[in-house]
């Protein structure tokens, strides 16, 4: 067998050989004031489980693209070094008698997700499973989403969490996969037949009833969520992907423009029913009206903000982790604002950036991708996970209302990680068979 | 000293975070440019069938046939596309490039023509990656 | 076309992050600045947790609050808890008030009261150099007026008129507030203990206290008819002494007189009228002045706007005082004369402040000048060892602006001899008798003085008030200017009144007099 080295992929990780280890020496002088390195166990950890995956990929010969996971490695890396700088005790687990810390739970999550990447880049060769039971997927979507309305635990008001004894998981970073697999199979379905059918209204055209139902379907379930599980972020999320992929698919803004329009007349009538819809949005006109208690973390985030200036305060030298002893989130929500706190505005231009070239590489994946299923699902799965970061990245600079989703691969959290995992294993799937098929003579 | 100690080290975080930064934007900009060529060479050929499933060989499993704006499909060896099936007629259907569509006619085929599972009555236009059925052939339209 | 599609979507996602981008520019670095001075900003806490802080010292340089860094963390203590309401606390907890807050970027260095030095420091960074002030208080006095307040609600504020220096500023009941001024579960425990107990320990009564100030307010209304020329000392009112007893009728409205015993019923000029208090009296010396001009009046003497101690960048505030209805703000039109008659013996809607109390006896003294208050007397380089008294290095001296003529001098002096007259006088001996001045140990000068009897609802004591001046003799300049209340202390001649007479007296002796 003759190997395909991935030179570009290499290339690009061979840089954070420096960059975790040099941030976890940062923090450590930082706490310790004196110079020596302090523990990199956890830095190692976290090369050897991205070696692996690097390893994993060129020998098993994926064609797929080559910046995916250096990208997510970077990301994953500054998130991790954020990690290890927070107080240890803010989470962790003691599973397989073992005591974990925070970083080190996030690091066993780290393998499990790249794992859970790595079986779905190379173990799915036919997109057949996705694209032929959109349905099928669609059932266990909503399942899950049942599941979550009827047996959700309230967490920071918002009921995102399902208790399976020693597990919780939260469902709706699944659903998210879930519900991107089957939009992308009904839009690719439907595409040929319908674009051109439209009605219109003076204006605005209107879109084909095979588009509007599954809009208003959505619709109904992102309000459901809003209202019943107290899940904004999510909510917001959900319905974003769907206007994407449907942009994407039809190719007309006025179908977003009248999704939008929806979404803000169901935002109204919820902001004038519900009490917790209400207070997030009357807390982020002004936080400053109650800084010390409804406004307290969006005031505490941007004082963050502030403090950090252009270049930081310096890793493991910010103050918003230990604001009122411990600052609520600063693991999951937060930790934007406590990484711009200590990176600084450059610091946080460059995670954005980051994030943003993660987009570019998984819409590029799109453009490539040989037919139209792949494509709308590497639109989905890219649009999730950009969209997810400018949410709670302007949530956090109180740009929107403040909402509880999570930044990929940096906030704390099992299923946040394997999930965005998963849609980079999808992606490179979805690229490798590009690649196949671009390249004659190929088997 | 230590303050200091603290800020060289900051910066050299943040410098390495952008040279990492600016090694990807390189490759995103090259990769952009080797792209734009590789749709221009897709442009000339407008799509190609895979061929998934074919019990008698011929076309044989993983072969990618490029496809002309007309094509017709059958047993008849004159066909642009010669399937080799018991249960195809000797001219089955038409595949056809129009406009921005392709599109496919059944000829009168005795067993007919499926797409995605569901038999086709009239011209049908086709996305990228719809399944056609011809027989017991099982192909797909790719860009 | 989907490949189009998705390179608009590019370009629509790459315009979101740019916003987002935008945004974070615009906290990070457009608004840093203003984020970072917010007093519950960690950073400031966090720099208050290490930062010494400049002490503050009594006139005569006895030591009040200082600062004790121990390994790393501030310590600030308060010597002497008369002080609490003036000076206030600067904790990590509940943030700053009063002096500590008005004069917070002194004490924590990050000013300079020179603006040049301010900025050679800047290019310099060098540490911030904390300042002492001195105050113009005098703990003795200060501790004095709290000690003959005792465990009653009420406030005493004292100033010289001829400068406006706070002489003392006392509010009680009053509160540790070296106990508030960690971040700790002590102090949150201190703090709720203080606001759970009764009488709101935590108001400071000089300056947010509003009393409806009763005949007090009789000493404002006799100086500004005199000085519009509407009465003259021997204004006398034909209907007066049949309506002491029977009532005087404004547009439908009875004004009565309060129980005069064992005064009967005469025709009386000013003097008399201010010594027995006659409300009939001073209804008609109001509608006399007339609405336009009693407002006119009440702006000058500082009524309808927040005052300010001291200079305006490093100011105490006090909450305004009004003599028309405050809903709006600000001092509204009369209602009818029935109102103006009766805000001119200080019922209807008049509520004032003790320290703007203390304002107008001080300006009566002051020739009918009324001084700017002040409270802080310099600031000085920080004293290494607070406890061996302030450094001698004075960075900037704070004095009075010179104050603001009100009424002239010969309405002042004419005012002042009533005034004399209301403590000193046949009768007012009878009413004022135990505000008498001279009976607590300066018999040989003359004191000016008001007791007020504020009424209050149904069922509830009066507030005690008197304001004064001493000495008082013609053409002399009074030292001492006060204003006393004690809440629900009864009548003024009970409690107040002997409370101003010895905290004046007090001051005279501790002066050498």
């Amino acid at each position: 067998m003759r190997i395909t080295w991935r030179r570009a992929e290499l290339a690009m990780l061979l840089p954070l050989l420096l960059l975790v280890p040099l941030g976890f020496v940062l923090t450590h002088v930082a706490e310790a004031g004196k110079l020596e390195p302090g523990p990199l166990g956890l830095a190692l950890g976290y090369l050897a489980i991205m070696a692996g995956a690097h390893l994993v990929l060129t020998l098993s010969g994926h064609r797929g693209d080559q910046l995916l996971l250096p990208v997510v490695a970077t990301i994953g890396g500054v998130g991790l070094v954020m990690l290890n700088r927070l107080p240890q005790d803010l989470a962790g687990t003691s599973a397989f008698g073992l005591q974990l810390g925070m970083a080190a739970t996030q690091l066993l999550w780290f393998g499990v997700g790249v794992v859970a990447m790595l079986a779905v880049a190379v173990g799915f060769r036919d997109d057949g499973l996705l694209r032929h039971y959109k349905y099928t997927w669609a059932a266990l979507g909503a399942a899950l989403l049942l599941a979550t309305f009827v047996f959700g635990k309230e967490v920071f008001g918002a009921r995102l969490w399902i208790d399976l004894g020693p597990v919780q998981f939260q469902p709706g970073e699944f659903i998210k996969i879930v519900l991107v697999v089957f939009i992308a199979g009904y839009l690719a379905e439907n595409r040929a037949l319908l674009t051109g059918a439209s009605a219109r209204i003076g204006p605005i055209s209107i879109p084909p009833l095979p588009y509007l139902l599954p809009m208003l379907a959505i619709f109904v379930m992102v309000m459901l969520m809003v209202v019943v599980l107290k899940d904004l972020g999510t909510a917001l999320l959900f319905f974003g992907i769907f206007l994407t992929m449907l942009f994407v698919a039809t190719g007309r803004r006025s179908y977003v423009l009248i999704g939008l329009i929806l979404f803000v007349a169901g935002s109204f009538v919820a902001y004038q029913l519900f009490g917790h819809v209400r207070a997030r949005v009357d807390v982020w006109l002004n936080p400053f009206a109650d800084p010390s208690g409804a406004g307290y973390q969006t005031v505490h985030a941007l004082y963050a903000f502030g403090r950090g200036g252009l270049f930081g305060e310096g890793l493991g030298q910010g103050l918003l982790p230990s604001v009122g002893g411990s600052f609520p989130a600063v693991q999951t929500d937060f930790i934007f604002a406590a990484t711009a706190e200590e990176l600084g505005l450059v610091g946080a231009f460059g995670l954005l950036a980051l994030a943003l070239l993660l987009v570019f590489r998984g819409l590029r994946i799109a453009m490539l991708a040989h037919d139209d299923f792949s494509a709308m699902l590497a639109v989905g799965l890219t649009t999730s996970l950009g969209l997810q970061t400018l949410i709670i990245v302007a949530g956090n600079a109180k740009l929107i209302p403040l909402t509880g989703v999570t930044f990929p691969f940096v906030s704390y959290g099992g299923s946040s990680l394997l999930a965005s995992f998963l849609v980079i294993g999808l992606l490179l799937s979805i690229s490798h068979r590009a690649a196949r098929v671009a390249e004659p003579g190929a088997p | 000293m230590l303050r200091i100690l603290l800020l060289v080290l900051q910066l050299a975080f943040l410098g390495l975070l952008y040279l990492i930064l600016f090694g990807f934007a390189r490759s995103l900009l090259r990769d952009l440019r080797g792209a734009e060529r590789m749709e221009r060479a897709s442009r000339t050929g407008i799509g190609r069938l895979a061929v998934i499933e074919s019990p008698d060989g011929e076309p044989p499993v993983g072969r990618d046939i490029a496809l002309g704006a007309i094509n017709s499909i059958g047993r008849n060896v004159n066909n642009t596309i010669y399937v080799e099936d018991d249960f195809v007629s000797a001219n089955h259907a038409m595949l056809t490039f129009r406009g921005r569509s392709w599109f496919i006619e059944d000829q009168g085929s005795t067993n007919g023509t499926y797409v995605n599972g569901h038999r086709v009555e009239r011209p049908v236009a086709l996305s990228y990656g719809d399944e056609l059925t011809i027989g017991r052939v099982r192909m797909r339209l790719e860009r | 076309m989907i490949a189009t599609n998705v390179r608009r979507l590019a370009l629509y996602l790459l315009l979101s992050f740019a916003l987002v981008s935008a945004g974070l520019a615009y906290w990070q670095v457009v608004d840093a600045q203003a984020l970072a001075s917010r007093p519950d900003n960690p950073q400031l806490v966090a720099a208050r947790r290490s930062a010494p802080r400049g002490s503050i010292f009594d006139a005569r340089g006895k030591l009040l609050a200082s600062t004790e860094v121990v390994n790393g963390v501030a310590q600030r203590t308060y010597a002497d808890s008369a002080f609490s309401h003036v000076i206030g606390y600067a904790s990590l907890r509940f943030g700053t008030t009063a002096l500590e807050r008005a004069w917070d970027d002194l004490l924590a260095g990050r000013a300079d009261p020179n603006p040049l030095r301010d900025i050679v420091s800047d290019i310099l960074d060098r540490p911030p150099a904390p300042k002492d002030l001195i105050l113009t208080v005098d703990q003795r006095l200060q501790d004095f007026a709290a000690q003959r307040l005792g465990n009653r609600v009420g406030a005493v504020v004292a100033l010289d008129p001829r400068t406006g220096a706070i002489l003392a500023m006392t509010s009680t009941p009053t509160f540790d507030a070296s106990a508030l001024t960690g971040d700790s579960a002590a102090s949150a425990r201190a703090m709720e203990r203080i606001t759970a107990a009764k009488d709101d320990p935590l108001v400071d009564r000089t300056r947010q206290g509003r009393y409806p100030p009763g005949s007090t307010m009789k000493v404002f209304t006799a100086a500004a008819a005199l000085d519009a020329g509407a009465i003259t000392p021997s204004t006398t009112f034909k209907g007066q002494p049949r309506q002491e007893t029977e009532g005087f009728v404004v547009e439908g409205f009875r004004i009565t007189e309060h129980d005069l015993s064992p005064v009967q019923p005469a025709l009386w000029q000013l003097s008399e009228a201010l010594q027995v208090s006659s409300n009939i009296y001073f209804a008609h010396v109001g509608l006399e002045l007339g609405a336009d001009a009693f407002l006119d009046y009440a702006h000058r003497f500082g009524f309808c706007v927040g005052r300010r101690i001291g200079p305006p960048d490093h100011a105490l505030t006090v909450d305004a005082s009004y003599v028309t209805d405050a809903a709006d703000g600000d001092c509204s039109q009369f209602s009818d004369r029935v109102e103006v008659a009766s805000a001119a013996f200080g019922q209807a809607q008049v509520i004032a402040t003790p320290v703007q109390m203390a304002l107008i006896a001080a300006t009566i003294a002051n020739d009918g000048t009324m001084p700017d208050p002040y409270v802080v007397a310099d600031a000085r380089t920080h004293a290494a060892d607070p406890a061996a008294g302030p450094s001698d290095e004075v960075l900037q001296r704070y004095a009075s602006g010179g104050g603001t003529r009100v009424v002239s001098s010969q309405t002042a002096a004419q005012v002042r001899k009533v005034m004399v007259d209301a403590v000193e006088g046949q009768l007012g001996r009878l009413y004022a008798g135990q505000g008498d001045v001279s009976l607590y140990g300066v018999g040989d000068v003359q004191t000016a003085g008001k007791t007020g009897t504020a009424q209050r609802g149904a069922g509830q004591a009066p507030h005690s008030w008197f304001i004064g001046f001493a000495p008082a003799e013609p053409g002399g300049a009074p030292k001492i200017a006060v204003a006393v209340i004690v809440e629900g202390g009864g009548s003024g001649a009970g409690l107040a009144a002997p409370i101003g007479g010895q905290v004046m007296a007090e001051w005279l002796r501790l002066e050498g007099k």
